[in-house]
């Protein structure tokens, strides 16, 4: 899948697992720090997101410190995704 | 005001099927964790368990009761420990059914230990399970009730990790009220799919065997187990064996997260403080704290915190979570029976697979056995998810 | 003890709404579904988005009263919390086949969630329990309050029950036959000579403590009983109202809790012919269903009748001569759980 329709996509799977209520996926920067002041996501949202990860694109994230760098951002997010799964 | 003292204990762990064989593997510093063998679960091979060596269908037969179908795992071991209790506190049967006699119960998996049984009536329709009774939390103390006859205040607390202390608090309040005359207080967890994979989705188990306050520390194990103990006035305990009395409890909450602890310790120490004031003792009467102690990078940070923020010197600690896991509800109650077998018979049980203390905190548990030693005042420590945190003093009568 | 301030999300317009002043509402079927408020301005999205029923009904309930008084501990009282996260994660467990799986219904679903989490959001330290006793939750939680302010240990308390309408939970106990199959309208609920009550949900928050003046209501006593015969209930109900001083008499009416279920209503019939046979009656459970912890909505609905409001018709069995100044309530959860609430005006 091309980047951008994956951001797109992965900001929807965000909305609709963390269940955020009001949110807009286009009010989703790409760039903006998911446990940031914005999103205030937490540690519990952590693992829900890695829990996507694995269900939605098969990826396994074993390292937690490893983890809050792919989670950083959406960005962060589809780099590693189609670094690991090319043809999401 | 009356005292509240122990006059009977029973309990069944990953240590033990009874107080005496608890208390040989407590002495022994033996640890009950190893593989699984009866929970149907995938990771009953990936993970260390401290599994009641028992199966239910030797728990069942152990029972002296009729009926027997209906009960779960949860029931089973919670009658096994009620039953010891009991029988060790010498009461009566009429003293059981009595209308001052209260019984206050623990669990936070209850009947979810039947979990296919459960998905299959809530998603097929298929007839009930034999189980259906069994589902919730209270459904546990309602057998106890009924199989024992117990007229009086029951009560079943569901507060996480805490549960048991706080079921055991409210007993001895009770009975300082003049509300009850006696009670029987405890807890009990299984080991179920339904835990062990909530456990997992929150990524805090060790792949190894536990280590409490290490600083390499993983994790939990999880464990099972069933704990009462028979609180009385002291004035009804004439002539009998009294383990210790019951004569602090603090309960307060950390409001920081739901599932992890605030970094300035606020639950651990004011459920510390609030058993140290109704005790009426300060810190340095405490010759020995049993820890929350799961292992797990918080919990163990914040606990030792909140022990260098109140203790000057902190006493000898340290976590029997090691040897039977961590009970979950029944955790307050186990270590509370392990507590009064310190102060009976002063000795201090090692805290096991502890090598380098945490970073930061010049500190160790005690490692190594200790008898002859006065335990006059001993603290254990529960902390409970919602930020649940509850303390008690057990003291030598 | 004495009742400070009360909210209640209910079946029936309870939370600022016209419950006394307008009918209430007639349910239909074996589902009383809550009416819920708009959680704006109450409830952050970033922490409803997570909370499940119970969460939410209780959080809508205690917050306001949360924020407009100072209290020194929560109490809370619930079968199970949140009975349709634990089922959704079981659900996952299954489905899944123990894989990677999603925390918060765990978490979220243990009845522990709802003490905690309004901790949380009120930023309360103080004492915190959760009874999960099945039909004795709402009594545990009252005699627990009661303790602490008696001891000294608090001077203010949240009190409360919820209790949701979990589907999982709705199709198990259907076909264990607790509750009603058939479809009848609340009106007729007592007259339907079927097994099985009708389900309800929602949450009743009370703020207590021990200071009469500008109280609402006064809950002189509680008890209970697991198992009796006819004969040590009856005795219980008496030792009760001897304890504080009080014959039969001296209650102006029972509240009891009637649920349609032909196979436990006769208990109500049979406390009634017993000690009660000419003191005003009142029903709750055809306005707010039946769940294990109802007796909190018969105590919230108790008080405000002690404190001038009329009763609504359809809840009236045998009516009250004069104003209700001593209120009994007596409830049991399937038979087995039998719980006793004496409440007083002010």
């Amino acid at each position: 899948m091309e980047e951008t329709a994956l951001k797109a996509k992965l900001k929807e799977q965000i909305i609709q697992y963390l269940n955020l209520l009001d949110i807009k996926p286009e009010s989703i920067a790409d760039e903006e720090p998911l446990f940031g002041e914005t999103l205030g996501l937490d540690s519990i949202d952590a693992l829900e997101l890695s829990v996507l990860m694995e269900r939605e694109y098969g990826i396994k994230i074993t390292d937690p410190a490893e983890g809050r760098k792919i989670l950083y951002d959406v960005n962060s997010m589809a780099a590693h995704i189609l670094a690991n799964k090319p043809t999401a | 005001m009356t005292r509240v003292v122990v006059t009977g204990m029973g309990v069944i762990s990953a240590i033990g099927n009874n107080l005496e064989q608890n208390h040989q593997n407590l002495r022994a510093g033996q640890t009950g964790i190893r593989t699984a063998k009866h929970l149907d679960s995938a990771f009953a091979d990936t993970f260390l368990f401290g599994e009641v060596s028992y199966s239910n269908p030797e728990l069942r037969d152990r029972l002296l009761f009729e009926s027997k179908s209906g009960l779960t795992r949860t029931e089973l071991l919670a009658i096994m420990a009620f039953d010891e209790a009991l029988s060790r506190s010498g009461i009566t049967p009429e003293q059981v059914s009595a209308l001052d006699t209260a019984f206050i119960s623990a669990t936070t998996v209850g009947g979810m230990v039947e979990t296919e049984a459960i998905h299959g009536g809530a998603n097929t329709n298929k007839l009930p399970s034999e189980f259906v009774n069994s589902y919730r939390s209270g459904s546990h103390t309602l057998s106890i009730a009924q199989l024992y006859g117990i007229k009086g205040y029951t009560d079943t607390i569901n507060t996480a990790c805490s549960s048991s202390a706080n079921a055991i608090m409210l007993g001895a309040r009770l009975i300082k009220s003049g509300r009850a005359k006696r009670a029987i207080v405890g807890g009990v967890d299984s080991l179920a799919k339904y835990t062990v994979n909530g456990f997992n989705a929150l990524q805090i188990f060790s792949d190894e065997m536990t280590s409490p306050f290490d600083e390499a520390r993983k994790g939990l194990n999880l464990g099972e187990g069933a704990a009462y103990l028979v609180l009385e006035r002291e004035e009804d305990a004439h002539g009998k064996s009294i383990f210790g009395e019951v004569s602090g409890y603090g309960n307060a909450n950390d409001a920081y997260h739901p599932s992890s602890m605030s970094p300035d310790a606020v639950g651990v120490r004011g459920a510390i403080n609030g058993a140290l004031h109704t005790a009426g003792l300060h810190p340095e009467a405490i010759s020995h704290i049993n820890a929350h102690g799961t292992g797990t990078q918080n919990n163990d940070y914040t606990e030792l915190l909140g022990f260098t923020k109140i203790f000057d010197k902190i006493p000898p600690y340290i976590s029997t979570k090691p040897y039977t896991g961590h009970t979950l509800a029944a955790s307050g109650a186990i270590e509370a029976v392990y507590s009064l077998l310190s102060i009976f018979n002063n000795e201090i049980y090692p805290s096991l697979n502890f090598k380098t203390p945490i970073a930061g905190f010049n500190s160790s548990p005690q490692t190594v056995y200790m008898q002859n030693v006065a335990v006059n005042h001993v603290l254990s420590n529960s902390f409970g998810f919602g930020g649940n945190c509850s303390s008690l003093i057990f003291s030598k009568v | 003890m004495f009742i400070k301030d009360l909210a209640c999300i209910s079946p029936q317009l309870t939370f600022e709404g016209a419950f006394f002043e307008q009918d209430a509402i007639i349910h239909k079927g074996s589902q009383y579904w809550a009416v819920e408020p708009s959680y704006a301005g109450t409830i952050p999205n970033g922490l409803l988005r997570r909370m499940g029923k119970s969460v939410r009904l209780a959080t809508g309930a205690a917050m306001p009263l949360l924020t407009k008084w100072s209290v020194d501990g929560i109490i809370i009282g619930t079968t199970d919390g949140g009975m349709e996260d634990c089922h959704r994660f079981l659900n996952q467990i299954i489905e899944y086949n123990e894989g990677t799986l999603t925390p918060t219904g765990f978490v979220q679903g243990s009845p522990s969630a709802v003490a905690g989490g309004l901790a949380l959001m009120a930023k309360n330290s103080g004492y915190n329990n959760t009874h999960a006793n099945k039909g004795l939750s709402f009594e545990n939680g009252l005699m627990d309050a009661w303790l602490l302010l008696q001891e000294g240990a608090a001077k203010s308390l949240l009190v409360g029950n919820v209790e949701e309408i979990s589907p999982a939970q709705y199709r198990i106990e259907t076909l264990a036959g607790f509750i009603k199959k058939n479809e009848v309208t609340a009106d007729v609920l007592f007259n339907s000579a079927t097994a099985g009550a009708v389900n309800g949900e929602g949450a009743a928050m009370f703020v207590l403590d021990q200071v009469p003046e500008n109280a609402i209501a006064e809950l002189v006593d509680w008890d209970m009983i697991s198992f009796p015969t006819y004969e040590e209930l009856t005795a219980k109900a008496y030792a009760l109202l001897a304890k504080n001083g009080l014959t039969v008499s001296d209650v102006d009416a029972v509240m009891l809790g009637y649920s349609g279920d032909a196979n436990s209503d006769d208990w109500y019939g049979e406390f009634t012919t017993r000690l009660f046979q000419n003191t005003a009656t009142i029903a709750f459970k055809n306005l707010f269903g039946e769940s294990p912890s109802a007796s909190a909505f018969a105590c919230w609905y108790a008080a405000h009748l002690l404190s001038g409001k009329q009763a609504h018709a359809m809840s009236v069995i045998r009516p009250a001569k004069s104003a209700l100044r001593t209120v009994l309530i007596y409830n049991h959860y399937q038979g087995k759980q039998h719980g006793f609430v004496l409440m007083r005006s002010v």
